[in-house]
């Protein structure tokens, strides 16, 4: 079975004053369809980075990563924003919502910037993502109404409703508490039976330990790589 | 309809910020308002006034009109006033042979301000002496049912016969007495009512009642006056052949120079090169009122423009405001799949709804103040309104406003687009 994404000898550098910063040193991954995955990390140690790049928020320096059988390592922006908005999804620590918008017009915004754009498939398709994490009954509160968990449930359908291949939550239950965190959690690992690959970004064991395979990470390079 | 379809929700985020914003949002329109007031009311008054000068300049006989007037000698010839006989029919006859460009001359006779008497009744109004070329030269007419003008025939045979203009009619007769057949005295001469002029004011002849004393407004002195035959008020009133002045009338206002020029060497031929009259063209006139006009266009224009290149400023400062508050905003929808481009869209359709609403605001505000300049103006100088709003100006403006905000937005939109997604996220 190929590999939903394949990463071959991945170098990010930044210039930062007369130093070079060497983010991603040599990076060898993959990762398949529908697995649960957890990139684990001090800060510094180039998660963010990596996910960032995969996410194609960013270009690496050099290497090769191949998505979906077609090489994306060199995109150009608006290729690199079509991934984005057809393949990728991202759950942030601090939510992200807009909180001029509804939940629903949050959830529906990944499609608006979408090809053939409608307004009332977008809204049912994200009416359909909330039933989904269970917040179809607040469709038109604003996000300054809902508490952190329900925040972040309507966050987590914001991700999947352009259905991506993959999801990359970044810290998902650092500004929630324990209860919430557990619910969560739970959320992201079942979204692998739709057949989504699940990354967590995290520098908290106890949160990676949910995921069926932990990537432990340090200087840019992957120092551990174990499936439960 | 793909650019409409990627325009709808940016222009709805528009109204969104705006209403979020409402103070800011009014604060940063007040250019823009003040603007487009500005402008669209500068250009409507301007064009009112233009209109009315037209019509001033039409009631006194149009561009296509050269008066010549009697004049004193200038001081190298003053020594020569013996040989001056002043202006006369020959010159009539003159121009008539030697001046083709002018198509008719009305030779005028001033007798004076007179008392005109019947059956009590009694008024004093200027009296002329003209030939039945004072109407096309005068651009004036006698309304059917309003009798004639002076013929040919009653200046070859010096009748005493008088045409009363339209504001002389009520001070001796009753609102509804014909004045045509009724004799009215002059100096104790008896002359016949034949024809009463066209009112100036207004479509047709309006005669007002006696006791409206102000019947005629802003035309009364042109509605005034009676004309009788001029040989009759050189034979009979004056005793010599001498006239008070020429109206000449052009074919075509393009060959005004050459007539003046034209006129001028026949007049001074005839009169041995004495210059012993004066030549004036309401081009004059027109020029002076043109530079009147150009003046305000050119002072209002600047205020206006300035305005609106305030306004701009205003745009793009609370656009950049904006921006820089919602960094984060602009990297989630990044991260969501917005390109540059319809960031760009976004941002640049924000800061078309500001300049459209100040547009709207600034085209109520521009009814109030050419409704304010028509009142004080029909308090000035009663000819009725004189500025109409027409809906071509209005939109003008509005477009204007609308370029100044899509200038002004190009630069804050341009910001927006090319914030980098990463950074935009982690911006608190």
């Amino acid at each position: 079975m190929s590999a939903l994404i394949a990463i071959r000898g991945l170098r990010k550098a930044y210039v930062m004053g007369d130093e070079t910063v060497h983010a991603l040193a040599g990076v060898d991954l993959d990762f398949q369809k529908g697995e649960f995955v957890a990139i684990l990390g001090p800060s510094g140690s180039g998660k963010s980075t990596l996910m960032h790049i995969l996410g194609f928020m960013d270009t690496p320096t050099e290497g090769s990563i191949v998505f979906d059988g077609q090489e994306v390592a060199k995109l150009d922006p608006d290729l690199r924003a079509w991934y984005r908005s057809n393949r990728v999804g991202f759950v942030f620590q601090s939510f992200n919502l807009l909180p001029r918008l509804t939940v629903l017009e949050n959830v529906a915004l990944p499609l608006l910037y979408r090809e053939h754009s409608d307004p009332a498939a977008n809204a049912a398709a994200a009416t359909v993502a909330l039933e989904r994490v269970g917040m179809s009954h607040r469709l038109d509160h604003r996000p300054s109404q809902l508490s952190g968990g329900e925040r972040q449930r309507v966050a987590i359908a914001r991700a999947i409703v352009g259905s991506p291949s993959i999801i990359f939550a970044d810290e998902p239950t650092g500004n929630l508490d324990v209860k919430n965190v557990d619910r969560i959690l739970d959320l992201l690992g079942s979204l692998i039976k739709e057949g989504i690959t699940v990354v967590l970004v995290t520098h908290d064991l106890s949160v990676a330990e949910k995921a069926h395979r932990v990537i432990s990470m340090r200087s840019g390079l992957v120092q551990e790589d174990r499936t439960r | 309809m793909k650019l409409f379809d990627r325009l709808r929700p940016a222009v709805v985020n528009g109204l969104r910020e705006l209403q979020a914003n409402k103070v800011r949002s009014l604060l940063s329109m007040s250019g823009i308002i003040l603007g487009v007031a500005s402008l669209v009311a500068m250009v409507t008054v301007v064009q009112g006034m233009v209109g009315n000068f037209r019509q001033f300049v039409d009631a006194m006989g149009g561009i296509e009109k050269i008066t010549v007037t009697r004049e004193q000698l200038p001081k190298e010839q003053e020594h020569l006033a013996e040989l001056s006989e002043g202006i006369t029919m020959r010159d009539v006859e003159r121009i008539r042979k030697t001046v083709p460009l002018v198509e008719n001359i009305s030779p005028e006779a001033r007798v004076g301000y007179e008392r005109l008497i019947i059956d009590g009744h009694e008024t004093s109004t200027y009296v002329t002496g003209v030939t039945a070329d004072y109407l096309p030269v005068a651009k004036r007419w006698v309304d059917p049912g309003f009798g004639r003008f002076i013929s040919g025939l009653d200046v070859l045979n010096m009748n005493d016969v008088i045409v009363l203009g339209s504001a002389v009619v009520p001070e001796l007769f009753g609102p509804n007495e014909d004045p045509v057949g009724k004799i009215v005295k002059i100096r104790g001469r008896r002359f016949t009512v034949i024809g009463v002029l066209n009112n100036i004011e207004g479509t047709g002849m309006q005669i007002r009642s006696a006791n409206s004393r102000s019947s005629g407004g802003a035309w009364r002195w042109r509605n005034s006056g009676a004309f009788i035959p001029v040989s009759t008020a050189q034979a009979k009133f004056l005793g010599n052949d001498r006239l008070s002045g020429l109206g000449l009338r052009i074919g075509e206002a393009e060959q005004l120079r050459n007539a003046v020029e034209q006129t001028e060497r026949t007049m001074l031929a005839g009169h041995k090169g004495l210059r012993d009259f004066a030549i004036s063209t309401n081009e004059q006139t027109l020029e002076d009122f043109r530079k009147t006009e150009a003046a305000f266009k050119l002072s209002l224009g600047g205020v206006a423009g300035i305005s609106l290149f305030v306004g701009g400023i205003g745009i793009m400062n609370v656009m950049l405001a904006s921006i820089n508050e919602r960094i984060r905003e602009i990297g989630v929808r990044k991260a969501v799949g917005a390109r540059g481009s319809d960031l760009f869209l976004q941002f640049l359709a924000e800061a078309a709804v500001i300049s459209v609403v100040g547009g709207v605001i600034g085209l109520a505000v521009s009814m109030g103040i050419v409704a304010l300049m028509n009142y004080i103006l029909t308090q000035a100088l009663p000819t009725g309104a004189v500025a109409t709003l027409d809906w071509v100006i209005m939109s003008q403006g509005l477009a204007f406003s609308v370029v100044v905000g899509l200038v002004a937005g190009v630069y804050p939109a341009l910001r927006a687009a090319k914030l980098d997604p990463i950074e935009a996220l982690r911006h608190e």
